[in-house]
């Protein structure tokens, strides 16, 4: 006999490594014309190996089931060729944590009974229930009520087969103290042992990822029976190969050939495909005419319940959900389904030499691609089940794996497709593409699991997001929810915005080190004898029916919550108190191509921008509770909780905290207050000395003619003046230039920096206008600086040292003191001389500071994507642009001065007028008249 | 000073001039959208609807019959006649055209040639013909060259009362004044009267062509439903030469409309999309599936023509007929087809064994002319020689017509005589398939076909019947790594 199996054995290597050989060749597309020409069917339509040999199914001692009708072994049925034991130790979908228990409260969660980062021995709201860490009194599940309640979640092996010290659970003796062979008996409540050797244990389940239509429903219902033996031949009813149910299966002969293999026609070993992924991880609906239903948010399906994702090429408007102008959406559930993606084209093995890469951070410098490959033979007998994986906010397990998939950008090309989005790089380094190729879910989602209080069957309040009315019917609109862009950070310490949904739970606890109070004892404190308690409906119906409806399940007073308290505290729980927790899950599923994507800038630029979105959290917080990001996710948390007056809670993420500037919805309130006092003050400032210069001239009606600022000059006037070339053609159009361009920079800086203001702008071409501006202007002022250094009229702008200051002040008296009395310009304006000391000194402090610190600013902003390092040297964004901003409001405070000091020439408008013409009238000042006529 | 003053207009206006100048070309210039954007207009392949001369003034009567009316006609078009001689709406037969494996150009058209519906005019002309654009077609002896044979009013009648009727002359009590004043371009309704009703009823031939398309929905036919396309519009007429081929009956694939007519090849956003192109009929994705609205024949037995046995039904059974399978709203067959098909002509030896395709459309994997095209594949049990192994034509309309005597032997004889076949005089009944290129009722584009419709495992492409060694998608197209094919 034992020879027998081994010649099997070794006839099975052979068959397998021809097939291996010749799956090679095929996939690697060696093959020669006439060898795909004979064997041409070989291609099937499906995802079916056609070129699986036959093989016996094995029990857990080796023999044929068929003789001895036990369950099959995986491990020794695929394990005959397929290095199970291999699979097994390299699979994080069998360890869930098992291989990283700590002591309990020592995980990154921080929660004081998680004891792993994995599934298995780390909590969370949706299943609520724990595995009790050793040493715990109060118990709620044991292993084996683990595998009872939450096993359906786990595929098998690891702690399902072995207990932690290494040895198998059927080995394992009976001993009061050791919660893995005991479990709590739900009438006393005291732990009775439980017999491994009857119920078996959970092998890993090959059938379950790589057959085509495996019974998930009978695999769960062993498992919740406690079958455990069973439940992978379970997974195998419908495929003709075993019939019956519960703990009596029998195995059909007819599957098998007379030397007791499986008959060729029953083999139907297939990659796994996305529904076979999808059975634990989320709806997957590959049939694109058959219309997609999914009915209310009950945890069913993991990430579908989580984050409302759900994998279908299907379209929207082809679905058979009642969606929100669904007309319109056509488009599909996820663009890679649509594309015809499997979940492994992504999520590979580690080791699949068809797919693997190394990983940049340990590939050489000079390496793009290592054609070094495992050969196929040698991946198909010892494949990792350690597959390529993201990043996700929630899931802790096997961290060491975190960022191993290729990411967008290994497929996408970002260079090549994204042109017409202005600051490319800056967007990409800021934003995932998830955050815009995901802008909206199209189906519920979970969002609230409130477990202070408990329904009569035991579960938890739940609120969902994303549908209108009633959430577990079909016919309930569902609108879907736009995720919040949360900060999330990467392995190599990258972080991006990146979708999420917040699931919020809030629930007792008690004792320390806490522990969640069980759902038993819940029950026990809200119910009694089927019903809710007298007391608890006392304070609960509000509207004083008799019954407890689900809105009235809300402990929102003291009395109330005191009154649970009491009711736990009456169970032997010490300290009984009321904690919240949210927990972000990541969006990364249902991409959408770029036609749906978020394109407009005013999305994210505008006061409501998209970045800040607030995202809501409940419709109540329970006791007043606000709930805590939970420890141990790569999200940093960022932003606000905030009630509302309906008592609703909202997460708001802020830009502040994450270093973000976002042009167009942020500001610094202080810069525009100080640069509104300054600009609303010159304007104050102008308004009385305009006034009181008017004011003057009423005044002194007899002296108007003479009085060269308040009434133009008659040419009847004895008052005298003379023509001047006074600016050259050159100096105009710099002049006029530099004004258009800094008049119309303000302008579309303003429109940029409060585009809701100025709606009717494009956001994209205002940035683009202003940039083409500032290269107008930073040209003009370099040949301007050019012009008058070639020519020395930058001496014009150099004041004279020596006696500057107290020229400067004569000037600053005439302006508020002379010009009303009728007194002369302090100093004579010539073509050698156009400024005054007070001109000078402002001029220079434009042109020599505020512009170019204007100009760099501008280039430094400009220059984020290009160069963000010398942003970055300087603050960043967050700096530089309240910076501009503020110089922004210096110039247009400074136009506004300038403006109106050119109305003090001899008549208002002369100045104006010798700028446009180059020649001034000059009044000739009594001293030097003489010397005027001379010359001419 | 007179100088002065002119300089300072001058300078004032062109300073303005070129500081604008500096400011805003610099601006045009960033601002202006890129060149790469696809010019697409397919708005201007669309004639425009001028509202055409009121001939109500114009025309007298009173006229006797519709050839008075056509000699009206012909008192002002004077080149009209001539011209619809040539067409082949008039001669209903091809140009001498060179088909492949045959001995010298052959010429094929309604008037000689066979199908699976009807299978032929040949003895029935008084009954086909009043679909004929011409008076009088009852018998071999026609007078082609007769432009007073002519029928205007068929095409142009406006008003809507024309109805023609046996040898095509017009039903008893038509009012021939009104209709000849109303004449105007030719209408959907004008088209659809005869082309809706190909096969002897609406939808029954093509499958792409019905009643509803005289007032589509939108999602029935995206040109006539949503943006009110005629028939003419694409289907342009030079010299009453009507654009459009089909190869249900021409052998050429001259004078053809095409998509690209009005649209721009490459036109989809999706680079891989537009990959399609070089080996994907437009058709293909954008008819998803045909006949949408009502049914149409996919199956007519004539062998059990002639019981009183079977309850009759028009859409199941007709003792005349016999037994049929409607369908509607099917997905098509898929085959390649570079605009040309082969043809069984009459005489041609069939095995009866097998199905005979009166025309298969040409092409194949390795013809870089042909894509996949969408089909209405029509099959048929239709008579037979059971000694000389060719299809048979049957008289069935008139006297001594199968439709009146029931008797197979008699009409099949007669059929026989009129087109000069050897009949052995045993007959039975034999499978044929006709090819149908599904082409109108192009959907909005939102309905089109999206990848998994025809790729994966639930793809509706029968990869390997159409030379792959299987998905494309996995496999690569047959351009890109010609050598994974067969």
């Amino acid at each position: 006999m034992h020879n027998k199996m081994k010649t099997n054995s070794r006839i099975f290597r052979h068959l397998l490594y021809c097939g291996l050989t010749m799956l090679f060749l095929a996939s690697a597309g060696f093959v020669t014309h006439s060898i795909v020409q004979a064997k041409q069917p070989v291609i099937s339509q499906t995802q079916l190996s056609t070129i699986h040999p036959t093989f016996p199914f094995l029990d857990d001692v080796g023999e044929n089931v068929l003789h001895t009708g036990k369950p099959v072994s995986t491990m020794n049925t695929c394990g005959a060729c397929h290095n199970t034991t291999f699979i097994e130790e390299h699979s994080f979908h069998v360890n869930l944590g098992f291989g990283e228990i700590t002591n309990p409260g020592e995980t990154p969660s921080g929660r004081a009974w998680d004891t792993s980062p994995g599934f298995f021995g780390k909590w969370n709201s949706i299943a609520y229930r724990y595995l009790s860490p050793v040493g715990d009194d109060v118990v709620d599940l044991t292993l084996a009520t683990w595998i009872q309640t939450l096993g359906v979640r786990h595929v098998g092996g690891g702690p399902a087969v072995y207990a932690q010290n290494g040895q198998r659970l059927i080995e394992l003796g009976a001993d009061p103290a050791n919660l893995e062979v005991n479990v709590v008996n739900p009438d006393t409540g005291e732990l009775i042992p439980w017999d491994w050797a009857e119920s078996g244990v959970v092998e890993m389940n090959c059938f379950l990822c790589h057959t085509p239509n495996p019974d998930n429903q009978a695999r769960a219902n062993a498992l919740h029976n406690g079958y455990f033996g069973w439940a992978n031949t379970a997974t195998l009813l419908g495929t003709g190969i075993v019939e019956g149910s519960e703990n009596s299966y029998q195995w059909n002969p007819d599957a098998f050939t007379p030397e007791g293999n499986l008959a060729s026609e029953f083999i139907q070993i297939q990659d796994p495909t996305n529904e076979n992924c999808g059975l634990c991880h989320g709806l997957v609906h590959d049939d694109v005419e058959d219309p997609l239903i999914m009915v209310g948010c009950t945890p069913e399906r993991w990430s579908t319940i989580t984050t409302g994702q759900i994998v279908s090429p299907q379209k929207l408007s082809d679905s058979g959900m009642n969606l929100t102008n669904k007309d319109e959406l056509n488009r599909s559930w996820d663009v890679h389904a649509e594309r015809l993606l499997k979940c492994t084209d992504c999520h590979y093995s580690l080791n699949n030499p068809l797919y693997y890469q190394e990983s940049p951070s340990t590939r050489p410098e000079h390496l793009i691609f290592d054609p070094r490959r495992l050969e196929i033979g040698e991946y198909l007998e010892q494949p990792l089940h350690q597959f390529a994986r993201g990043n996700s906010a929630q899931s802790t397990v096997a961290g060491e794996l975190k960022d191993t998939m290729r990411r967008c950008d290994s497929c996408h090309s970002v260079e090549n497709s994204h042109d017409w989005l202005p600051y490319k790089d800056r967007h990409i380094d800021t934003l995932s593409c998830e955050s815009c190729h995901i802008p909206q879910m199209f189906s519920s989602a979970n969002m609230v699991q409130d477990w202070t209080v408990i329904s009569l069957e035991g579960s938890s309040i739940t609120q969902c997001r994303g549908i209108e009315g009633d959430s577990d019917s079909v016919g309930s609109l569902i609108s879907g929810y736009e995720p919040v862009l949360l900060p999330r950070q990467n392995l190599a310490g990258e972080t991006t915005l990146t979708p999420h949904n917040l699931i919020t739970s809030w629930f007792w606890v008690y004792g320390d080190p806490p522990r969640p109070v069980r759902q038993t004892d819940l029950q026990v404190a809200y119910l009694e004898n089927g019903a809710y308690h007298p007391g608890i409906v006392l304070r609960f119906d509000e509207n004083r029916n008799g019954n407890l409806e689900t809105s009235e399940l809300i402990i929102d007073t003291p009395e109330k919550e005191q009154f649970v308290k009491d009711r736990l505290s009456h169970l032997g729980l010490g300290n009984p108190r009321i904690v919240g927790e949210v927990q972000p899950y990541s969006i990364n599923h249902d991409v959408a191509t770029g036609e749906w994507a978020t394109k407009e800038c005013q999305a994210c630029h505008s006061e409501k921008s998209r970045i800040t979105q607030p995202i809501q959290i409940s419709a109540y917080a329970p006791a007043g509770v606000i709930p805590e990001f939970v420890a141990d996710s790569n999200i940093a948390v960022s932003g606000d909780f905030i009630n509302m007056e309906d008592s609703s809670l909202y997460y708001q993420p802020q830009t502040d905290p994450q270093k973000l500037y976002i042009l167009g919805h942020d500001s610094v309130a202080w810069i525009d207050l100080a640069g509104t006092i300054i600009f609303v003050g010159v304007l104050a400032g102008i308004a009385v000395h305009g006034g009181l210069r008017f004011y003057t001239a009423l005044r002194t009606p007899h002296s108007a003619p003479r009085t060269p600022h308040s009434a133009p000059r008659t040419p009847h006037s004895a008052y005298r003046t003379k023509k001047v070339y006074m600016y050259s053609v050159y100096e105009r159009l710099w002049h006029w230039l530099q004004t258009f361009a800094i008049v119309m920079l303000l302008f579309t800086g303003l429109v940029i920096h409060k585009p809701d203001t100025f709606g009717i702008f494009s956001f994209r071409g205002v940035v683009l206008v202003h940039n083409v501006l500032a290269a107008i202007l930073a040209i003009n002022a370099f040949l301007s600086l050019f012009y008058h250094l070639a020519s020395g009229e930058i001496q014009q702008y150099i004041p004279r040292p020596r006696g500057f200051f107290d020229q400067t002040f004569t000037q600053a008296r005439f302006y508020l003191q002379g010009m009303f009395k009728g007194e002369e310009h302090p100093f004579e304006k010539s073509a050698h001389k156009k400024l005054n000391p007070l001109q000078q000194i402002t001029y220079f402090a434009i042109l020599n500071v505020l512009l170019p610190l204007q100009g760099i600013t501008g280039i430094l902003i400009w220059g984020v994507q290009r160069w963000p390092e010398s942003a970055n040297r300087l603050g960043g964004l967050p700096f530089l642009s309240p910076f501009h901003t503020l110089i922004a409001w210096l110039f247009a405070a400074f136009i506004v001065m300038h403006v109106y000091l050119t109305t003090t020439g001899h008549t208002p408008m002369a100045s104006i007028k010798a700028m446009i013409m180059g020649w001034d009238e000059l009044e000739v000042p009594q001293s030097a008249e003489e010397q005027v006529t001379g010359k001419a | 000073m007179v100088n002065a003053m002119k300089n300072f207009k001058y300078i004032w206006a062109l300073g303005l001039i070129v500081t604008l100048v500096l400011i805003i070309v610099p601006i045009v210039i960033f601002t202006s959208p890129g060149e790469n954007k696809i010019v697409d207009d397919p708005w201007a392949g669309v004639p425009l609807h001028v509202p055409h001369t009121d001939h109500s003034d114009i025309i007298q009567g009173p006229f006797e019959t519709g050839s008075d009316v056509t000699k009206a006609c012909l008192e002002c078009h004077e080149e009209a006649g001539s011209q619809v001689m040539a067409t082949a709406h008039w001669t209903w037969e091809s140009q001498p055209y060179n088909l492949e494996g045959r001995d010298g150009p052959i010429t094929v058209g309604k008037k000689n040639t066979i199908n699976n519906f009807c299978i032929g005019i040949q003895g029935n002309w008084e009954g086909c013909t009043s679909c004929h654009a011409g008076y009088g077609w009852d018998d071999a002896n026609f007078d082609f060259s007769n432009q007073e044979n002519i029928d205007c009013l068929v095409c142009h009648d406006n008003s809507g009362i024309y109805v023609k009727g046996k040898a095509g002359y017009p039903v008893e009590g038509v009012d021939l004044l009104t209709a000849a004043q109303s004449v105007a371009m030719p209408t959907r309704e004008n088209c659809g009267g005869c082309h809706f009703n190909g096969g002897g009823g609406n939808a029954v031939k093509h499958g792409d062509l019905d009643e509803t398309l005289y007032f589509p929905p939108s999602n029935v036919d995206i040109h006539m439903g949503e943006h009110d396309f005629l028939c003419t519009d694409c289907h342009q007429a030079e010299d009453h030469n009507i654009k459009g081929r089909s190869i249900s009956v021409s052998l050429d694939n001259e004078n053809q409309v095409y998509c690209t007519d009005c649209h721009n090849e490459n036109l989809h956003q999706d680079e891989r999309i537009n990959t399609h192109i070089a080996s994907v009929a437009c058709q293909t994705c954008h008819i998803p599936a045909a006949a949408t609205r009502d049914e149409t024949k996919m199956y007519w037995d004539w062998s059990t023509a002639g019981s009183d046995e079977i309850e009759e039904s028009v859409h199941t059974y007709l003792k005349i007929k016999g037994s049929f399978v409607y369908e509607g709203n099917f997905k098509p067959t898929y085959g390649w087809y570079n605009g040309t098909a082969s043809r069984y002509i009459i005489g041609d030896t069939m095995d009866p064994s097998q199905i005979t395709s009166i025309n298969s459309p040409k092409g194949d994997i390795h013809d870089a002319s042909a894509k996949i095209w969408p089909f209405k594949v029509h099959l048929a049990n239709q008579p037979y020689d059971a000694i000389n192994h060719i299809l048979l034509q049957p008289v069935t309309y008139g006297e001594g017509g199968f439709w009146h005597e029931f008797d197979w032997g008699q009409a099949l004889q007669l059929g026989s005589d009129i087109i000069g076949l050897e009949y052995s005089g045993e007959y039975n009944f034999a499978e044929t398939q006709m090819f149908w290129p599904t082409t109108h009722m192009v959907r909005p584009a939102e309905d089109a076909l999206s990848c998994d419709h025809c790729h994966g495992p639930e793809g509706r492409m029968d990869w390997q019947a159409l030379g792959y060694y299987g998905d494309p998608i996995d496999w690569g197209g047959r351009f890109r790594s010609n050598s994974y094919q067969p």
